[in-house]
């Protein structure tokens, strides 16, 4: 992994400083989809820094934009207003090849595990190492990552043979194996029963907590908002709020329940 | 350690629709050879007696269309090149149409004659060549048939006595030549016999020049010499141009040039379209995970790359299978019609198909991998 900083120009270097020390950081994010009579604004004035090592959890009501904002620091859409800095590289205005290795140094996690299921685990996990030109270890590579969550055995399994837990995993595995410092995830527990979802979430906390990466992931899962150091709440494409997990819980009374019961 | 062979892999894992795509293009494959099998073939038939013409240099007159349908030009000029270097011997050949009566049926059809001087050696087949059978030629009103002549035109019994053009005729004998496109039967007679039966005919007047060289005689070089001395009356041809010459003839006057080619074209557009329906239904099913390896970091060019792998594949996997079975079928062609349609597998031809194979998979594979290009990763969200 190299430094996220390496590909900042020198010459915004100062000013950039501030942004290179967080993971994330925007500013004034307007977003439109659609154009002319059709063109239809979805998300406003969004501000935001994400530090290196938080794990935030972004709730809201369906159609709020979460998603959107999601793909946006995902580089999987390109911004037209406003500042969006990933890892230290400004977004906007990058080209189309720019994004594309912007997104490698990111793993991202969707609500379908989207795995290939004529590859094996393992090599669904490896098609992430040989992004980064590892081919000589990335059999290894892959099978210890699946071996970290717990599919040590299951390495040469095709998804049809898999639960749904372990499919996701497969695909956190898929996202992790890079190390990247940045995770996305969309729903990420979803499709999963109550004990595989609670897996999948305190291996990414572990991740977070150990390695010191940052996780930023929509959920609208109130049995796992205790995870989160952060919890933000998108509201019809504003932030509506942004505050800790305990005074979260506190003002949230009908989810404070859920939230204590976790950590009881 | 290698890449994952995300082409392989992904074909394989679908073994039924797998096996359709194979028997797809190794359908269209074997259309396309048989296609061009039976063209092949037709365009041999109409040329292939050439090969018994022992002749190394043909002259005919501009107006000629093709063997059938010479237009006569004097004797002379055969003996203005008698004396080149590297000729051996001059030969005329004449050549017309009877009515040959069937003597079982009395109907009469039209019968192509060859008419020679029978001290020259101008046909290789064995029959008219030994003594005994220029003997028995040499008898006025005394022919050989075509054993190959349609069965329409009677019994072939040597001995055997009918009517032509109101002449009586005695079968003295068979030989096996064939007619080509243009004749349905062929007889083969002295040049003296030839005269009486298409008097007033002189034989001064030739309908082919047949020129035999000498041992070693590069044909080219003779052919210079004798375009320097001959006028503009004669055309010259060497045995493989004169060949060539008759079955372009027959390629642009008859239909079998279109019928086998729009033949193969509509195999090559159902092969197209069999492995466009199967890579496209391949990329569709696997939409979201094109769209996350994109999202992963993979360029659309990679994606690019395998869906045409996965075409070149099919191509290959189909191609095999089809070629097979088309040898198995031209040799059954061959046996069925106890060889009157000569289809055989050139290496132009296994080659020009290969091509087409790889071309047709390639073409679906470029209209259907826009569908895998256009993935858009930030849909795998949604
Ligand atoms: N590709 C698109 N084109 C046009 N409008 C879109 C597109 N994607 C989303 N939208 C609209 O943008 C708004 C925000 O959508 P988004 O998917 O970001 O919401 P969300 O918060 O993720 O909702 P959910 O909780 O249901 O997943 C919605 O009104 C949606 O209809
Ligand atoms: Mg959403």
């Amino acid at each position: 992994m190299k430094p996220a900083s390496s590909t900042a120009p020198v010459d915004a270097f100062l000013e950039e400083s501030a942004a290179t020390a967080s993971a994330v950081s925007i500013r004034g994010l307007d977003y439109f989809f659609g154009q002319g009579e059709l063109r239809k604004q979805v998300l406003y004035d969004i501000n935001l820094t994400l530090p290196k090592g938080q794990i935030v959890i972004m709730t809201g009501p369906s159609g709020s934009g979460k998603t959107t904002l999601l793909t946006l620091i995902g580089a999987l859409r390109s911004i037209h207003e406003g500042s969006l800095q990933v890892l230290g590289q400004e977004l906007r205005g990058l080209g189309n090849s720019k994004l594309v290795e912007v997104r490698r140094n990111i793993g991202f996690i969707f609500q379908a595990h989207n795995l290939f299921e004529s590859l094996t685990a393992s090599q669904n996990v490896e098609m992430a190492v040989e992004l980064v030109g590892n081919f000589k270890n990335k059999r290894q590579q892959a099978a210890a990552m699946l071996g970290q969550l717990g599919l040590g055995e299951r390495v040469s399994y095709k998804p049809a043979s898999l639960s749904g837990g372990q499919k996701q995993r497969v695909a956190i595995a898929r996202a992790l194996v890079n190390e990247p410092q940045l995770i996305l995830a969309d729903e990420p527990t979803a499709a999963l029963d109550k004990k595989s979802g609670r897996d999948v979430v305190t291996i990414m906390q572990h991740l977070a907590k150990n390695e010191g990466r940052t996780i930023l992931m929509v959920t609208h899962d109130n049995r796992i908002l205790d995870v989160a150091d952060r919890i933000i709440n998108l509201v019809d494409g504003r932030l509506e709020s942004d505050e800790t997990l305990s005074h979260f819980q506190e003002t949230h009374d009908p989810k404070k329940l859920d939230g204590q019961m976790f950590i009881l | 350690m290698k890449r994952v062979p995300l082409s392989v892999l992904n074909l394989l894992h679908d073994r039924s629709r797998l096996l359709v795509a194979i028997a797809g293009v190794a359908f269209a494959v074997l259309l396309i050879f048989m296609n061009l099998g039976f063209l092949g073939a037709l365009l041999s038939t109409t040329t292939n007696f050439y090969e018994q013409f022992n002749g190394d240099i043909f002259l005919m007159s501009p107006q000629s269309l093709e063997i059938s349908s010479t237009e006569p030009f004097p004797r002379t000029r055969l003996y203005q090149v008698a004396g080149v270097e590297g000729v051996q011997r001059v030969m005329p050949l004449y050549s017309d149409y009877v009515l040959w009566k069937n003597p079982e049926t009395g109907i009469s059809r039209a019968m192509f004659v060859y008419g020679y001087n029978l001290q020259d050696p101008v046909f290789l087949m064995p029959e008219v060549n030994t003594p005994e059978g220029i003997r028995i030629l040499q008898q006025p009103n005394t022919v050989f048939i075509d054993r190959l002549s349609r069965p329409e035109f009677g019994p072939q019994t040597t001995g055997l006595v009918t009517e032509s053009d109101r002449r009586q005729v005695t079968i003295g004998g068979q030989y096996s030549l064939g007619g080509g496109f243009a004749a349905d039967g062929t007889l083969l007679m002295s040049d003296q016999n030839f005269r009486r039966y298409f008097a007033p005919r002189p034989l001064t007047q030739i309908n082919m020049g047949i020129l035999l060289l000498e041992p070693g005689t590069n044909p080219q070089k003779v052919k210079e010499a004798l375009r320097a001395l001959l006028p503009a009356d004669v055309n010259i041809f060497t045995k493989a141009e004169i060949i060539e010459h008759d079955s372009t003839y027959w390629l642009q006057t008859t239909s079998i040039g279109f019928i086998f080619g729009l033949g193969v074209l509509v195999s090559f557009v159902v092969g197209t379209v069999i492995v466009y329906q199967i890579l496209y239904t391949d990329i569709r099913d696997h939409l979201r995970e094109y769209a996350t390896l994109k999202a992963m970091g993979y360029s659309s060019w990679f994606l690019f790359k395998v869906v045409l792998q996965e075409a070149a594949l099919l191509a290959g996997m189909g191609y095999v299978p089809g070629l097979i079975v088309s040898l198995g079928l031209y040799r059954l062609t061959v046996n069925a019609t106890e060889g009157a349609l000569p289809m055989q597998m050139t290496l132009f031809r296994v080659v020009l198909v290969l091509v087409l194979a790889l071309t047709m998979c390639s073409l679906s594979g470029l209209i259907s991998v826009r569908r895998a290009m256009t993935a858009d990763p930030a849909e795998v969200f949604a």
